[in-house]
């Protein structure tokens, strides 16, 4: 019996002390949202994470050069409900219990800034998925680093595009759902276009669930606007890119956020021709090796045909931003750790401030400073709905760099035929 | 009313259950007991109005939001102490369920509870389109606050050790209620309101003070809770699930009983808690607690607290 106990102890010491002093892999942390209101949006982001694991470790793990050899990667997550409540005792529970090497931020922008409480008090390196609020990298953190354009730079691309094609252009309407989100980006979009010099002849939000927007319409209409920015959510767009077609407006641009980017949109018909509308990837983009070698960067990751098709043959379906973004925020980790050959958090932070690559989720660049880990090199791509062979499709617009069609100016070219 | 035990043995329980994060220094103990403790003072507290005097506040977490944006509005905006605005916070939200129960508790019923919901959802999209509120995004604190508190690391055990206190002080509080004059008038309220005003008691006003000491704790609870968490945004605050989960717990441990909630309380967070970080069932953990919570109150309709005294009559005074 006693030597059974004996035995028994070694055996247990043994294993423990594999565990403590041999690293046999990477571990990624985060919460994921599996129920709950953000669920969605959250499944397609982990399949992402889920997809850049899976393929790391079929080409034998990541070389960490300090201890000469490739480890695997692996991932932790935990469904938070999305809930703040639970982020914050699942993170403590990552970094304490697990002892996670990395985190990844959950899925939108008031979970991520509860983790990121976590992650700063335990100095551990969080790459901020989801989250495209400006407020969080204005708040003092050095551990954060953001993958999706901020929500201040959401609808300005469609002013530069704007101001690109038609100098003269000067009067914006902006009409946005009364939503968290659409509030935001338009807030935002009315201070740029104002520093830019445009008139914002009308800034009025609609009630979620709008119907009819033949009151806005009119009074928009009434101003002679040369552009329309704004929108929330699916319906609302749909709709509201409806009556601008019926009514024929002579808007020269139209970008609306999220309803042109679900391809449901081109059930429109007609109405949805030349709509454009900002989204942080498409499958559409064209970054690769060549349009960063023009910008003097270096291309880092697989190509985005490869991310498309890998993804469609895994999950059957076609990647949108969110699974886009869940990959890529790994691969920065990837990147950071090969750069490095460590795992040390130290490291890989310095990596991390004075990265600036192009990946196939486009460029990717930290802003240092007041606003540490801002991100300051994706742009939002713009789509705008064309017709190829007599089809509607969606094609990219905007910026040169992802761009794959020219942009079809004036939006009213339609109303002419 | 007759002189219980629950306190003897409750009141035990819960600094054991407080102090012992502390003296270990274990983090991931402290988050996981913080949650318990939130949850527990928000059952204790849901069940002096919906417990004692019967009405089902189906938008109780209106007043964990009201003094979550009050006391985070007051710390950052003017730099305020935290203790201080988080009392601010709840002697505010206490205020605002008072007036609104000038309005609502004459109501009965679903009715009553319809309207909970509807002010929650009202003051929810106030709140979205207040600027200096943050409109719909909302708030987040500079991290550089907790500085004030000796850096973050010391500011979350703060937040700790004051939810620790407010539970203690809600049971405390629930506990004389009920055992007052006052609560004695409640629970008469709750079996025939009519009669009960017919004995001369001012039913109203009961109500109201009942619904506004109701609504204190939540919202201190609120407040701790977003200045743990860093931001506060409409959508989280007012979360209407909170609400429902709330009045889960009251009725998950025994309507009417502070054991019972406190308990309901513990069971809920504890069987939620285990089951998120179980990889069993990580896709399935909602389906599985929603029917350990449908099988408890299948089996037993009274709570925890009505099943035990069903078939253990003595316990009735230690659960009392």
């Amino acid at each position: 019996m006693k030597k059974l106990f004996v035995f028994l102890m070694v055996i247990v010491f043994a294993m423990l002390t594999t565990k403590a002093f041999a690293r046999d892999s990477i571990l990624i942390g985060f919460t994921t949202s599996l129920t709950g209101k953000l669920n969605a949006e959250s499944k397609a982001q982990l399949q992402g994470l889920q997809m850049w694991a899976n393929n790391v470790n079929k080409n034998g793990g990541i070389y960490v050069k300090s201890l000469g050899k490739k480890l695997p990667v692996s991932l932790k997550y935990y469904d938070d409900e999305s809930n703040k409540e639970r982020v914050q005792q699942l993170y403590v529970r990552l970094i304490n219990n697990d002892k996670v090497d990395f985190l990844i931020s959950p899925y939108s922008s008031d979970l991520t800034a509860t983790a990121a409480i976590i992650a700063q008090q335990y100095g551990k390196i969080i790459i901020s998925t989801g989250a495209a609020a400006d407020d969080i990298f204005a708040k003092g953190f050095s551990v954060v680093y953001q993958m999706y354009t901020p929500a201040s730079r959401y609808l300005t691309g469609a002013l530069d595009m704007l101001k690109k094609h038609d100098p003269k252009a000067k009067k914006v309407a902006i009409i946005y759902e009364q939503s968290e989100f659409a509030k935001a980006v338009c807030d935002a979009a009315k201070a740029y276009a104002q520093k830019n010099g445009f008139n914002v002849v009308m800034f009025e939000a609609y009630t979620p669930n709008t119907t009819d927007f033949s009151a806005f319409l009119n009074k928009m209409s009434s101003s002679k606007p040369d552009a329309l920015i704004g929108g929330g959510h699916f319906a609302d767009g749909e709709t509201l890119a409806k009556q601008v077609y019926e009514q024929k407006i002579p808007l020269k641009l139209i970008s609306l956020i999220v309803a042109p980017a679900v391809p449901k949109f081109k059930e429109i018909g007609e109405a949805a021709l030349y709509v454009t509308a900002p989204s942080q990837w498409e499958p559409e983009v064209s970054y690769s090796q060549e349009n960063a070698k023009k910008l003097k960067l270096s291309y880092y990751g697989p190509s985005v045909k490869w991310f498309t098709d890998t993804y469609i043959n895994t999950y059957h379906q076609e990647p949108g931003y969110h699974a886009a973004g869940g990959f890529a925020s790994a691969l920065v980790i990837q990147k950071a750790i090969e750069e490095t050959g460590t795992l040390d958090s130290n490291k890989i932070k310095q990596a991390l401030d004075r990265m600036n690559i192009v990946t196939f989720y486009g460029q990717i660049k930290f802003a240092q400073g007041k606003y540490h880990g801002l991100q300051i090199g994706h742009e939002m791509v713009y789509l705008q709905w064309l017709k190829s062979d007599n089809k509607l499709v969606k094609e990219i617009v905007w910026p040169t760099l992802a761009a794959n069609a020219k942009l079809v100016f004036p939006y009213s070219t339609k109303f002419k035929k | 009313m007759q002189k219980g035990y629950t306190l003897y043995w409750l009141l035990p329980a819960l600094i054991v259950a407080i102090i012992y994060p502390i003296l270990t220094d274990n983090v991931m103990l402290r988050e996981t007991i913080f949650l318990i403790l939130l949850s527990i003072t928000l059952s204790v507290s849901l069940n002096i109005i919906m417990g004692y005097t019967g009405y089902v506040s189906f938008g109780h977490i209106v007043y964990y939001g009201i003094g979550a944006y009050t006391s985070f509005y007051l710390m950052y905006a003017y730099k305020l102490n935290l203790v201080v605005s988080i009392l601010i916070g709840g002697v505010f939200a206490s205020l605002v369920a008072f007036i609104l129960g000038q309005a609502v508790l004459s109501l009965r019923g679903a009715i009553f509870a319809i309207a909970t919901i509807g002010i929650n959802e009202a003051v929810k999209s106030l709140i979205s389109n207040i600027p200096f509120l943050g409109s719909a995004m909302g708030l987040y604190f500079d991290f550089s606050i907790y500085e004030n508190y000796g850096g973050a690391i010391k500011a979350i055990w703060l937040s700790y050790y004051l939810m620790g206190i407010l539970t203690v002080f809600s049971v405390v509080s629930a506990y004389c209620i009920k055992k007052s004059k006052f609560g004695l008038g409640l629970f008469s309220i709750r079996e025939d309101q009519d009669a009960s005003s017919v004995l001369g008691i001012k039913t109203k006003l009961y109500k109201s003070i009942a619904y506004a000491i109701s609504a204190f704790f939540p919202a201190i609870a609120g407040g701790i809770f977003a200045f743990k968490s860093g931001n506060i945004e409409p959508s989280g605050a007012f979360n209407l699930v909170k609400s429902i989960e709330m009045i889960v717990m009251v009725m998950l441990g025994g309507y009417g009983s502070i054991a019972g909630s406190a308990l309901g309380a513990l069971i809920y967070e504890k069987i939620n808690g285990v089951l998120v970080v179980l990889p069993y069932v990580k896709d399935l953990h909602l389906a599985v607690s929603g029917l350990i919570l449908l099988i408890i109150v299948q089996f037993a309709p009274g709570g925890i607290v009505g099943l035990l005294t069903k078939y253990f009559k003595n316990l009735r005074k230690v659960l009392e």
